[in-house]
């Protein structure tokens, strides 16, 4: 089936919710359903974008997380029926295979995914690695068309990029017009610098919303870099 | 699709502009509505002042002498008690009014509307809240001078007739350090050129049913995928893209306001009085234009027609551009004083055809016109394809739904001494059935961003807001794509400053003939 | 909750589709991603990071544990994820005016479909089986789809250059440096923070930033 894509891969899981009110609740939820302390948690504990646990899963190009209360009714003639469970949908794309991704996102934020994956049947049965892959198996399916609209490199390799691309304008457009020496020159301070052959070298955070705070992995800033 | 408009119940400025009938001057009144029914007996005894679509030859020798059209805010509409049920039918870019989209607009920082001529402003305006004083725009159009000082006594007097009812607001700036004038003028130069050199005007939208010169489809039109240096290239837009109540290029009427007669016929009209810092623009192209290979090249590659009009896509070159405008206004003369063979009339036809019969199929690399030119992101015609082959339904799929007409005139006065603080710019005023989806979807996409032509954040060189760097100086940038045949490498331009600025400007509704004596008798009703 | 994440939207839809047609809406789905024209107009219009369709049967939900209910639905599923740029009007205005026959394809059997074209009954189709996201992440919220495929020829680009000019002269430096030039000449534009499309979402963002900033600046005294 089409989950894969080249080396992008597309996760689609729908995780069922329990039902009525869980023993343990956030705080400031005290009777409130399993599905809405999910809904909650996704709200409130990941609000601004950037300081999201999924920054740190590696290899993760875009996730999103959603509450499947029922399924929606179209209007007569069509028929009206109703899911008996909620649903935690998350879907993401991401580099490389399905294990190795769950591995990743197991070492990085675990007590996040207990967190909020606690209101879910069978999420007892998680105590390690091989369980949660278990476990997320059997909420995962297939993809039945995947557009890759993208590309399928390594995240890494995509941030690196993107580094290059903007410090590439801005040495592009700062050197026009100069003389052949002169641009020579100043490349060789480029690559010194923006090091493209180093993904471990200067490159964007994964998740940075502003210029101010994008690049990442840079000793000291650099007079004129941006 | 054929659209059966019923022109004498559309107002004039929809369907023509003026300036290219042969009526250079204008002025734009604005006035503010006290008491409903002192404002409805004032809007119609304007009513039989106010000059229809009726079709004019623009040859013919009875026009008459000056054009009378009418619009209002969302607070003018309210203050004459169209019911609330009407207003709510507009869509809240309207009710908001133009300072409240100013985010979406790019009408910040020098365009934020603290800068704006003082009629523009209200003491209720804080960052977040903003009066809408004005009500009416009567905008009047004439020849003459004689004439439009005139019909604007005639005006005064029936504003005199409403006894406070009405007040004519005064607030806008002028030369002199004027702050305070009671009406904003307007004016073309007889060149014909605005105020940064451009020849302006040439090329606007054409839509079905406006019984404008068929000519003018070409280019005007939506590109139909075949050879568009012909006019079997082009056919007319959709008449609903500009008037309510027609079908619009996606096949159903236009989103309006009820009952169906109040709308139906009308249109938005945005007025923005656009400032033009013509010493910027000035001192830029010296700087810029010797490093690239001419002020006039550099100019062209801005703008994407040679500042004489002639479009880069068919005249990469400054010489052919320059013989080409200079045959074609030779042709224009002689057959304007009834001297040309038929021979000369035919060739001028065609001469005329090569201003606006072009698309970028060939240039599909922008070597000829620049991907972020002015008007390559304002009227992209085939473009979005990015030169491959029949990848949409239709080669304007992503165009034809985002065209404006444009109307207006520049105002001011300007010469190569000009300081950026004179008077001159622009009194651009935009005709469109839908705010968001049309001008703007353009101005936050097109103007003041890039991705949809693969440029990132890069602006509108002419039009863009470009902010400063830490040194005060302009931080835009652009590409002016190498030619591999010319060996030529690409020119990578920045410190472009902002060269134009927003001075006022809200959104109008252009009522239909009926629909304006709807309001007048105060009968509208949607129930 | 939101459906923005910088320069990219989430767009979430689920619709029912009749029971008997969830193979046949499958095999659609097959043969397009075997053709390429079926993605050419998808390509072109370069709106979309990733995206992607999920027929789900009616038994085909996922059931984990014994004490979850078994789903009885007569129904089969679509659910459909997608990752764009620009906001949900251009999105939607695009596919309807540039690639109508495609979105037919994939939806034409989901109950009252109404088509793509005219618009606004696909508008409201859409945006009554849309679902919002509580929780979106985007690596490169600075990033639309072009810039991501832009950055890979420039760093691809550079990589070769640099190789390439290891011992050049200056002049044949130059010389090479164009050719570079010509190639990525619309990939070096700059990127930054996405336009305000929507003041509501632009007013929610705000504040959020503000309250986290104040939250910072209190803790860190």
């Amino acid at each position: 089936m089409a989950n894969q894509m080249g080396n992008a891969y597309a996760l689609t899981l729908l995780c069922p919710i329990r039902h009525g009110v869980p023993e343990q609740c956030p705080e400031g939820l005290a009777g409130q359903l399993c599905a809405d302390c999910v809904r909650y948690l996704l709200q409130d504990v990941m609000r601004v974008s950037e300081d999201s646990p999924m920054a740190r899963v590696p290899n993760t190009y875009l996730s999103r997380f959603y509450i499947l209360d029922d399924v929606p009714y179209q209007g007569k003639p069509a028929v009206l029926e109703h899911l008996k469970s909620n649903y935690l949908v998350f879907s993401a794309n991401f580099h490389g295979d399905l294990d190795t991704w769950l591995t990743g996102m197991w070492s990085a934020i675990q007590p996040e995914i207990r967190d909020l994956l606690q209101y879910c049947f069978g999420f007892d049965t998680v105590h390690d690695c091989a369980s949660f892959i278990t476990w997320i198996r059997k909420c995962q399916v297939e993809t039945t068309f995947f557009f890759d609209g993208s590309t399928d490199e390594p995240l890494a390799v995509q941030l690196k990029n993107l580094y290059l691309k903007q410090e590439f304008s801005d040495f592009v457009f700062a050197n026009q017009g100069n003389s052949p020496e002169a641009i020579q020159a100043n490349f060789r301070e480029f690559v010194a610098r923006t090091q493209p052959g180093n993904i471990d070298g200067p490159t964007w955070k994964p998740g940075a919303y502003s210029l101010d705070n994008v690049v990442t992995g840079l000793k000291a800033r650099e007079a004129g870099g941006q | 699709m054929i659209s059966k408009l019923d022109l004498p119940d559309i107002q004039g400025n929809i369907v023509k502009a003026y300036g290219r009938y042969g009526y250079p001057r204008a002025r734009y009144v604005f006035y503010q509505i006290r008491d409903a029914t002192k404002g409805r007996k004032f809007v119609e005894k304007v009513n039989p002042l106010v000059t229809t679509s009726v079709p004019w030859s623009e040859d013919s020798p009875s026009l008459p002498a000056v054009a009378v059209n009418i619009a209002f805010t969302y607070q003018g509409l309210k203050h004459l008690d169209v019911p609330e049920d009407t207003l709510h039918g507009f869509p809240d870019e309207f009710s908001m009014g133009m300072k409240a989209r100013r985010d979406i607009i790019g009408d910040t920082g020098p365009n934020h509307f603290k800068h704006w001529d003082k009629i523009w402003r209200s003491p209720d305006d804080k960052e977040d809240k903003y009066g809408q004083n004005i009500h009416i725009l009567i905008g009047i159009n004439a020849k003459e001078e004689g004439p439009l000082e005139a019909a604007y006594q005639q005006i005064c007097g029936i504003l005199a007739a409403a006894t406070g009812g009405v007040i004519q607001l005064s607030g806008h700036r002028g030369a002199n350090g004027d702050e305070d004038l009671p009406y904003q003028s307007a004016i073309a130069s007889d060149s014909d050129r605005e105020h940064f050199g451009y020849a302006d005007g040439i090329s606007t939208s054409y839509f079905e049913g406006c019984r404008e010169n068929r000519r003018y489809v070409v280019g005007g039109g939506k590109p139909t995928g075949l050879d568009p240096t012909t006019p079997a290239g082009w056919a007319p837009l959709a008449a609903g893209e500009f008037v309510f109540g027609h079908a619009d290029e996606s096949g159903a009427y236009p989103e309006a306001p009820g009952p169906p007669l109040f709308s139906r016929n009308g249109t938005y009209m945005v007025y923005r009085k656009l400032h033009q810092n013509v010493a910027t623009f000035r001192e830029f192209l010296k700087a810029e234009g010797p490093k690239f290979g001419g002020v006039e090249a550099f100019a062209a590659k801005l703008s994407g027609r040679w500042r004489n009009g002639a479009p880069l896509a068919t005249f990469p070159a400054e010489e052919s551009a320059d013989a080409f405008v200079l045959e074609l206004d030779t042709l224009l003369m002689k057959s304007r004083q009834g001297q040309a063979s038929a021979a000369e009339n035919a060739r001028l036809e065609k001469l005329r055809l090569q201003l606006t019969a072009f698309d970028y199929n060939d240039d599909s690399n922008g070597a000829r016109c620049p991907f972020s030119s002015h008007t390559r992101r304002n009227n992209p015609r085939s473009a979005l394809q990015f030169g491959v082959s029949k990848p949409f339904d239709t080669p304007g799929a992503l165009s034809n739904r985002r065209r404006i007409l444009r109307r207006g005139l520049p105002y001011g006065t300007s010469d190569e001494n000009s300081t950026d603080d004179g008077d001159h710019g622009v009194i651009m005023m935009i005709v469109n059935a839908d705010l968001s989806r049309q001008f703007e979807f353009v101005q936050e996409q097109w103007v003041n961003y890039g991705n949809d032509f693969r440029l990132s954040n890069d602006r509108d060189p002419l039009l863009g807001n470009h902010g400063f760097n830490e040194n005060g100086r302009g931080n835009g940038r652009m590409v002016i794509e190498g030619d591999p045949g010319a060996k030529r490498p690409p020119y990578f331009c920045s410190g472009i400053p902002t060269m134009v600025e927003t001075r006022g400007g809200d959104y109008f509704f252009v009522p239909s003939m009926t629909c304006l004596r709807m309001i007048a008798m105060g009968i509208v009703d949607p129930t | 909750m939101s459906n923005i994440a910088g320069k990219a939207y989430a767009m979430n839809v689920i619709t029912p589709l009749r029971w008997y047609t969830a193979w046949i809406t499958k095999l659609t789905f097959w043969i397009a991603a075997k053709r390429p024209s079926t993605t050419l107009g998808l390509q072109t219009l370069s709106l979309i990071h990733y995206a992607r369709w999920v027929v789900i049967r009616s038994d085909q939900f996922p059931r984990v544990s014994e004490k979850q209910p078994r789903e009885e639905l007569k129904y089969n599923y679509m659910m459909f994820f997608s990752n764009f740029n620009g906001s949900w009007d251009q999105y939607v205005d695009s596919f309807s005016s540039a690639i109508p026959a495609g979105l037919n394809m994939f939806w034409v059997l989901n109950i009252k479909y109404p088509r793509s074209v005219p618009m606004l009954p696909f508008h409201r189709y859409i945006t009554s089986n849309q679902i919002w996201t509580d929780h979106y992440y985007n690596a490169y919220p600075m990033a639309a789809s072009n810039d991501v495929k832009a950055a890979q020829r420039v760093g691809n680009g550079l990589l070769g250059f640099i190789d390439d000019t290891k011992n050049s002269s200056p002049d044949d430096f130059q010389r090479k440096y164009n050719e570079l030039l010509l190639t990525l000449q619309h990939d070096v534009s700059r990127m930054g923070p996405n336009p305000i499309v929507s003041l509501s979402a632009w007013a929610v963002e705000k504040r959020l930033r503000d309250e986290h900033q104040t939250a910072g600046a209190q803790t860190h005294g």
